[in-house]
Protein backbone atom coordinates (compact mmCIF):
# COMPACT_ATOMS: atom_id res chain seq x y z
CA UNK A 1 0.00 0.00 0.00
CA UNK A 2 1.66 3.49 -1.45
CA UNK A 3 2.46 5.33 1.66
CA UNK A 4 0.05 8.40 1.82
CA UNK A 5 2.06 12.02 1.06
CA UNK A 6 2.13 13.68 4.19
CA UNK A 7 -0.30 17.07 4.73
CA UNK A 8 0.81 19.86 3.03
CA UNK A 9 3.49 17.51 0.47
CA UNK A 10 2.73 19.72 -2.36
CA UNK A 11 5.51 22.71 -3.66
CA UNK A 12 4.50 25.55 -1.42
CA UNK A 13 2.77 28.18 -3.46
CA UNK A 14 4.85 30.48 -5.26
CA UNK A 15 3.19 33.99 -5.97
CA UNK A 16 5.33 35.00 -8.61
CA UNK A 17 2.43 36.29 -10.43
CA UNK A 18 1.49 39.00 -8.12
CA UNK A 19 1.95 42.87 -9.62
CA UNK A 20 1.53 44.95 -7.25
CA UNK A 21 1.37 48.16 -9.49
CA UNK A 22 -2.37 46.98 -11.07
CA UNK A 23 -3.48 46.91 -7.52
CA UNK A 24 -2.30 49.99 -6.45
CA UNK A 25 -3.88 50.96 -9.85
CA UNK A 26 -7.17 49.28 -8.95
CA UNK A 27 -7.54 51.24 -4.95
CA UNK A 28 -6.33 54.57 -6.24
CA UNK A 29 -10.25 56.01 -6.10
CA UNK A 30 -10.61 54.44 -2.63
CA UNK A 31 -6.98 55.50 -1.04
CA UNK A 32 -5.69 58.62 -2.30
CA UNK A 33 -2.38 59.51 -0.99
CA UNK A 34 0.15 57.49 -2.85
CA UNK A 35 2.23 56.23 0.06
CA UNK A 36 -0.96 55.46 1.93
CA UNK A 37 -1.82 53.46 -1.06
CA UNK A 38 1.72 51.64 -1.15
CA UNK A 39 1.11 50.46 2.24
CA UNK A 40 -2.19 48.63 1.96
CA UNK A 41 -0.77 47.19 -1.34
CA UNK A 42 2.03 46.36 0.57
CA UNK A 43 0.01 44.22 3.85
CA UNK A 44 -2.29 42.86 0.92
CA UNK A 45 0.20 41.84 -1.81
CA UNK A 46 3.86 41.77 0.37
CA UNK A 47 3.47 40.00 3.84
CA UNK A 48 1.95 37.16 5.48
CA UNK A 49 1.36 33.32 3.64
CA UNK A 50 1.76 33.42 0.24
CA UNK A 51 -1.28 31.64 -0.13
CA UNK A 52 -3.45 34.94 1.04
CA UNK A 53 -1.11 37.38 -1.34
CA UNK A 54 -1.20 35.30 -4.55
CA UNK A 55 -5.56 34.92 -3.26
CA UNK A 56 -5.81 38.46 -2.83
CA UNK A 57 -4.35 39.45 -6.15
CA UNK A 58 -5.96 37.19 -8.00
CA UNK A 59 -9.76 37.93 -6.49
CA UNK A 60 -9.09 41.90 -6.23
CA UNK A 61 -7.44 41.94 -9.94
CA UNK A 62 -10.74 39.31 -11.51
CA UNK A 63 -13.06 42.15 -9.30
CA UNK A 64 -11.02 45.19 -10.91
CA UNK A 65 -11.72 43.75 -14.48
CA UNK A 66 -15.69 44.00 -13.70
CA UNK A 67 -15.54 46.91 -12.19
CA UNK A 68 -13.44 48.59 -15.50
CA UNK A 69 -16.31 46.54 -17.93
CA UNK A 70 -19.04 48.53 -16.39
CA UNK A 71 -17.38 52.13 -16.32
CA UNK A 72 -14.83 51.82 -13.24
CA UNK A 73 -15.22 53.60 -9.78
CA UNK A 74 -17.99 56.36 -10.15
CA UNK A 75 -18.05 59.77 -8.45
CA UNK A 76 -19.02 58.45 -4.74
CA UNK A 77 -17.54 55.14 -4.71
CA UNK A 78 -15.72 56.43 -1.58
CA UNK A 79 -17.04 55.60 1.42
CA UNK A 80 -14.74 54.65 3.94
CA UNK A 81 -17.57 54.85 6.83
CA UNK A 82 -15.73 52.39 8.95
CA UNK A 83 -11.99 52.02 9.25
CA UNK A 84 -9.80 49.11 9.19
CA UNK A 85 -8.47 49.25 12.58
CA UNK A 86 -5.24 48.51 13.04
CA UNK A 87 -4.79 46.22 16.04
CA UNK A 88 -2.13 46.69 19.28
CA UNK A 89 -1.93 45.35 22.43
CA UNK A 90 -4.68 46.32 24.75
CA UNK A 91 -1.96 48.28 26.70
CA UNK A 92 -0.91 49.81 23.62
CA UNK A 93 -3.74 50.53 22.05
CA UNK A 94 -5.02 52.33 25.25
CA UNK A 95 -2.27 54.25 25.28
CA UNK A 96 -1.75 55.13 21.42
CA UNK A 97 -5.65 55.71 20.72
CA UNK A 98 -7.61 54.02 18.03
CA UNK A 99 -5.36 53.10 14.99
CA UNK A 100 -6.65 52.05 11.31
CA UNK A 101 -5.83 51.54 8.05
CA UNK A 102 -6.09 54.10 5.38
CA UNK A 103 -8.38 51.39 3.75
CA UNK A 104 -12.03 51.89 5.03
CA UNK A 105 -14.89 49.58 4.57
CA UNK A 106 -18.18 51.29 2.70
CA UNK A 107 -20.86 51.27 5.40
CA UNK A 108 -23.49 52.16 2.33
CA UNK A 109 -22.30 48.37 0.80
CA UNK A 110 -23.26 46.87 3.99
CA UNK A 111 -26.57 48.53 4.17
CA UNK A 112 -27.40 46.33 0.61
CA UNK A 113 -27.75 43.98 3.55
CA UNK A 114 -28.52 45.54 6.53
CA UNK A 115 -30.02 48.21 8.04
CA UNK A 116 -27.31 50.63 9.32
CA UNK A 117 -27.00 50.84 13.34
CA UNK A 118 -28.59 47.38 13.30
CA UNK A 119 -26.66 44.67 15.15
CA UNK A 120 -26.58 43.04 12.16
CA UNK A 121 -24.69 45.41 10.09
CA UNK A 122 -22.49 46.15 13.06
CA UNK A 123 -21.72 42.37 13.18
CA UNK A 124 -20.91 42.33 9.45
CA UNK A 125 -18.44 45.28 9.90
CA UNK A 126 -16.86 42.92 12.84
CA UNK A 127 -16.92 39.69 10.78
CA UNK A 128 -15.00 41.79 7.99
CA UNK A 129 -12.52 43.81 9.85
CA UNK A 130 -11.31 40.72 12.38
CA UNK A 131 -8.42 38.61 11.26
CA UNK A 132 -4.70 39.33 10.06
CA UNK A 133 -5.05 42.48 8.30
CA UNK A 134 -4.13 40.51 5.24
CA UNK A 135 -7.90 39.31 5.69
CA UNK A 136 -9.08 42.34 7.06
CA UNK A 137 -7.64 44.85 4.37
CA UNK A 138 -8.72 42.39 1.41
CA UNK A 139 -12.23 41.99 2.75
CA UNK A 140 -12.51 45.66 3.03
CA UNK A 141 -11.24 46.10 -0.58
CA UNK A 142 -12.98 43.28 -1.70
CA UNK A 143 -16.65 45.33 -0.57
CA UNK A 144 -15.63 48.57 -1.16
CA UNK A 145 -15.17 47.16 -5.06
CA UNK A 146 -18.18 45.36 -5.31
CA UNK A 147 -20.19 48.44 -4.20
CA UNK A 148 -18.37 50.73 -7.00
CA UNK A 149 -19.28 47.65 -9.51
CA UNK A 150 -23.53 47.98 -7.61
CA UNK A 151 -23.60 51.76 -7.80
CA UNK A 152 -22.26 51.57 -11.89
CA UNK A 153 -24.74 48.99 -12.41
CA UNK A 154 -27.83 50.45 -10.49
CA UNK A 155 -26.86 53.91 -12.75
CA UNK A 156 -27.46 51.99 -15.56
CA UNK A 157 -31.11 50.71 -14.24
CA UNK A 158 -29.74 47.40 -14.17
CA UNK B 1 52.45 51.67 13.86
CA UNK B 2 50.37 49.49 16.24
CA UNK B 3 51.68 50.54 18.97
CA UNK B 4 51.81 54.05 18.55
CA UNK B 5 47.75 54.32 19.52
CA UNK B 6 46.61 54.38 23.01
CA UNK B 7 46.31 51.27 24.88
CA UNK B 8 42.36 52.17 25.66
CA UNK B 9 41.67 52.64 22.47
CA UNK B 10 39.58 49.55 22.10
CA UNK B 11 37.39 50.67 25.15
CA UNK B 12 36.83 53.99 23.81
CA UNK B 13 35.95 53.28 21.00
CA UNK B 14 33.54 50.95 21.67
CA UNK B 15 31.63 53.37 24.33
CA UNK B 16 31.75 55.84 20.94
CA UNK B 17 30.26 53.14 18.28
CA UNK B 18 27.83 52.07 21.21
CA UNK B 19 26.25 55.54 21.18
CA UNK B 20 26.83 57.34 18.38
CA UNK B 21 26.34 54.31 16.15
CA UNK B 22 29.11 52.33 14.32
CA UNK B 23 29.40 54.29 11.60
CA UNK B 24 29.64 57.78 12.97
CA UNK B 25 32.10 56.81 15.51
CA UNK B 26 34.16 55.04 12.90
CA UNK B 27 34.57 57.96 10.86
CA UNK B 28 35.38 60.61 14.03
CA UNK B 29 38.19 58.37 15.10
CA UNK B 30 39.58 58.07 11.47
CA UNK B 31 39.38 61.68 11.38
CA UNK B 32 41.16 62.12 14.92
CA UNK B 33 43.87 59.48 13.76
CA UNK B 34 44.54 61.30 10.60
CA UNK B 35 45.14 64.82 11.90
CA UNK B 36 47.29 63.07 14.20
CA UNK B 37 49.12 60.51 13.07
CA UNK B 38 48.45 60.70 9.00
CA UNK B 39 47.48 57.26 6.74
CA UNK B 40 49.97 55.40 9.05
CA UNK B 41 47.86 55.63 11.90
CA UNK B 42 44.78 55.02 10.06
CA UNK B 43 46.28 51.89 8.86
CA UNK B 44 47.33 51.22 12.26
CA UNK B 45 43.40 51.58 13.78
CA UNK B 46 42.80 49.67 10.80
CA UNK B 47 45.27 47.10 12.11
CA UNK B 48 44.00 47.14 16.19
CA UNK B 49 40.24 47.33 15.71
CA UNK B 50 39.33 46.61 11.85
CA UNK B 51 38.53 42.40 12.56
CA UNK B 52 36.66 43.58 15.68
CA UNK B 53 34.70 46.47 14.18
CA UNK B 54 33.90 45.69 10.69
CA UNK B 55 32.32 49.24 9.84
CA UNK B 56 35.27 51.04 11.53
CA UNK B 57 37.66 48.75 8.65
CA UNK B 58 35.29 49.65 5.96
CA UNK B 59 35.61 53.07 6.79
CA UNK B 60 39.13 53.40 7.23
CA UNK B 61 39.47 51.41 3.77
CA UNK B 62 37.54 53.85 2.19
CA UNK B 63 39.37 56.92 3.58
CA UNK B 64 42.93 55.36 2.71
CA UNK B 65 41.24 55.48 -1.22
CA UNK B 66 40.90 59.41 -0.73
CA UNK B 67 37.14 59.77 0.83
CA UNK B 68 37.48 62.44 3.33
CA UNK B 69 33.42 62.65 4.27
CA UNK B 70 30.87 59.91 4.69
CA UNK B 71 27.82 60.56 2.27
CA UNK B 72 24.56 61.28 4.29
CA UNK B 73 21.81 60.90 1.38
CA UNK B 74 20.37 63.82 4.22
CA UNK B 75 17.51 64.68 1.61
CA UNK B 76 16.95 61.12 0.33
CA UNK B 77 16.00 59.70 3.42
CA UNK B 78 13.82 63.41 4.20
CA UNK B 79 11.88 62.19 0.79
CA UNK B 80 11.50 58.57 1.53
CA UNK B 81 10.01 60.23 4.84
CA UNK B 82 7.27 62.52 3.29
CA UNK B 83 3.52 62.30 5.20
CA UNK B 84 5.25 60.39 8.37
CA UNK B 85 4.51 61.81 11.42
CA UNK B 86 6.18 59.35 13.37
CA UNK B 87 9.88 57.84 13.10
CA UNK B 88 10.80 54.77 15.56
CA UNK B 89 14.73 54.69 15.23
CA UNK B 90 15.90 50.80 15.51
CA UNK B 91 19.61 52.07 15.98
CA UNK B 92 21.30 55.16 16.06
CA UNK B 93 24.17 56.97 13.79
CA UNK B 94 24.37 60.35 15.14
CA UNK B 95 26.41 61.59 12.21
CA UNK B 96 23.83 61.10 9.95
CA UNK B 97 20.67 61.35 12.46
CA UNK B 98 21.78 65.17 13.42
CA UNK B 99 21.31 66.79 10.29
CA UNK B 100 18.44 65.25 9.29
CA UNK B 101 16.09 66.17 12.50
CA UNK B 102 16.19 69.92 11.77
CA UNK B 103 14.71 69.27 8.38
CA UNK B 104 11.43 67.01 9.80
CA UNK B 105 10.54 69.70 12.81
CA UNK B 106 7.32 68.58 12.64
CA UNK B 107 8.17 64.95 12.49
CA UNK B 108 8.06 62.98 16.11
CA UNK B 109 11.20 60.45 16.45
CA UNK B 110 11.83 57.56 18.87
CA UNK B 111 15.24 55.54 19.80
CA UNK B 112 14.68 52.27 20.36
CA UNK B 113 16.33 51.59 23.38
CA UNK B 114 18.20 47.95 21.98
CA UNK B 115 21.59 47.66 21.17
CA UNK B 116 23.98 44.86 20.75
CA UNK B 117 26.90 47.24 22.99
CA UNK B 118 26.31 48.21 25.97
CA UNK B 119 24.60 51.44 25.99
CA UNK B 120 24.35 54.56 28.61
CA UNK B 121 20.67 55.39 27.31
CA UNK B 122 20.43 58.32 29.61
CA UNK B 123 23.42 60.24 27.94
CA UNK B 124 22.46 59.16 24.79
CA UNK B 125 18.75 60.83 24.81
CA UNK B 126 20.48 63.85 26.63
CA UNK B 127 22.83 64.72 23.75
CA UNK B 128 18.68 65.26 21.59
CA UNK B 129 17.16 67.43 24.34
CA UNK B 130 13.94 65.68 24.31
CA UNK B 131 13.72 65.39 20.59
CA UNK B 132 14.09 61.51 20.61
CA UNK B 133 11.46 59.79 22.81
CA UNK B 134 12.22 56.26 24.46
CA UNK B 135 11.22 53.33 23.68
CA UNK B 136 11.41 49.48 24.65
CA UNK B 137 9.87 46.93 23.10
CA UNK B 138 7.13 46.28 25.32
CA UNK B 139 5.97 49.87 23.65
CA UNK B 140 7.43 50.88 20.50
CA UNK B 141 4.46 49.51 19.20
CA UNK B 142 2.56 52.68 20.33
CA UNK B 143 3.62 54.51 17.61
CA UNK B 144 2.38 52.17 15.09
CA UNK B 145 0.16 53.55 12.34
CA UNK B 146 -0.43 54.49 8.78
CA UNK B 147 1.93 57.54 8.80
CA UNK B 148 4.51 56.00 10.91
CA UNK B 149 7.30 54.69 9.83
CA UNK B 150 9.98 52.20 11.44
CA UNK B 151 14.04 53.02 10.34
CA UNK B 152 17.09 51.46 10.87
CA UNK B 153 20.81 52.05 9.45
CA UNK B 154 22.18 49.60 7.06
CA UNK B 155 26.05 49.30 5.88
CA UNK B 156 26.03 48.72 3.08
CA UNK B 157 24.45 47.24 0.15
CA UNK B 158 25.43 44.26 -1.99
CA UNK B 159 23.49 42.61 -4.86
CA UNK B 160 20.14 41.95 -3.06
CA UNK B 161 21.46 42.15 0.61
CA UNK B 162 22.40 44.73 3.36
CA UNK B 163 23.60 44.28 6.53
CA UNK B 164 21.78 46.10 9.63
CA UNK B 165 22.05 46.07 13.56
CA UNK B 166 20.36 42.57 14.86
CA UNK B 167 17.48 44.56 16.79
CA UNK B 168 16.04 45.01 13.28
CA UNK B 169 15.16 40.99 13.26
CA UNK B 170 13.76 41.68 17.09
CA UNK B 171 11.52 44.32 15.84
CA UNK B 172 9.87 43.53 12.45
CA UNK B 173 7.94 40.45 13.27
CA UNK B 174 5.13 39.95 10.85
CA UNK B 175 2.79 41.34 13.06
CA UNK B 176 4.97 44.59 13.05
CA UNK B 177 5.28 45.11 9.69
CA UNK B 178 2.09 45.54 8.96
CA UNK B 179 1.74 47.99 11.63
CA UNK B 180 3.58 50.79 10.05
CA UNK B 181 3.07 52.56 6.58
CA UNK B 182 7.46 51.87 5.20
CA UNK B 183 9.91 50.01 6.76
CA UNK B 184 13.19 51.90 5.66
CA UNK B 185 16.88 50.85 5.89
CA UNK B 186 19.32 54.05 5.12
CA UNK B 187 22.66 52.71 4.39
CA UNK B 188 25.31 55.49 5.94
CA UNK B 189 27.90 53.07 5.01
CA UNK B 190 27.79 52.99 1.17
CA UNK B 191 31.03 50.62 0.62
CA UNK B 192 32.07 46.98 1.03
CA UNK B 193 33.49 45.25 4.64
CA UNK B 194 36.47 43.15 4.14
CA UNK B 195 36.35 41.44 6.87
CA UNK B 196 33.61 39.09 8.91
CA UNK B 197 30.08 41.10 9.31
CA UNK B 198 30.53 41.26 13.60
CA UNK B 199 27.57 42.52 14.99
CA UNK B 200 25.77 42.63 11.96
CA UNK B 201 23.48 40.48 9.85
CA UNK B 202 22.39 40.19 6.90
CA UNK B 203 19.04 41.34 5.29
CA UNK B 204 17.50 40.77 1.75
CA UNK B 205 16.56 44.40 0.77
CA UNK B 206 13.05 43.20 0.20
CA UNK B 207 12.63 43.61 3.96
CA UNK B 208 12.27 46.98 3.40
CA UNK B 209 9.39 49.40 1.83
CA UNK B 210 13.19 51.48 0.93
CA UNK B 211 16.66 51.36 0.80
CA UNK B 212 17.88 54.71 0.81
CA UNK B 213 21.34 54.22 -0.74
CA UNK B 214 24.15 56.03 0.41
Amino acid sequence: MPPHAPPHARPAANATFVDPARVDLLLAPFVKDPASRAFVVRCLLGEGPTHHRGSNFVLLSLLGQVLEKVGGAPEGALDAEHPVPLRLPPHLAREAGPQSYPLGLSGAALERLAPKGSRDHESMVDCLCDGPPQHALANAAMVDLLHAVLLRLEARGS
Amino acid sequence: MTEALPPGIDQAFTVAAAELGMCSAAWLYVREVSDARGPEGVEALRERLGRTFPVLDAVAAVWLEGAREPTARTEAVRAALAGATRVVLVGLEAHFLDPLLPLLPGVDFALLRHATFDVNWERVLANYDGRLRPLDFDTFQAWAGSRSVLLTFAYGVHGASTHVIPSWLRVTGEDVRTQFRSLIAWDVLGAPMWVYPRWLVEVPKSAFTQVVAA
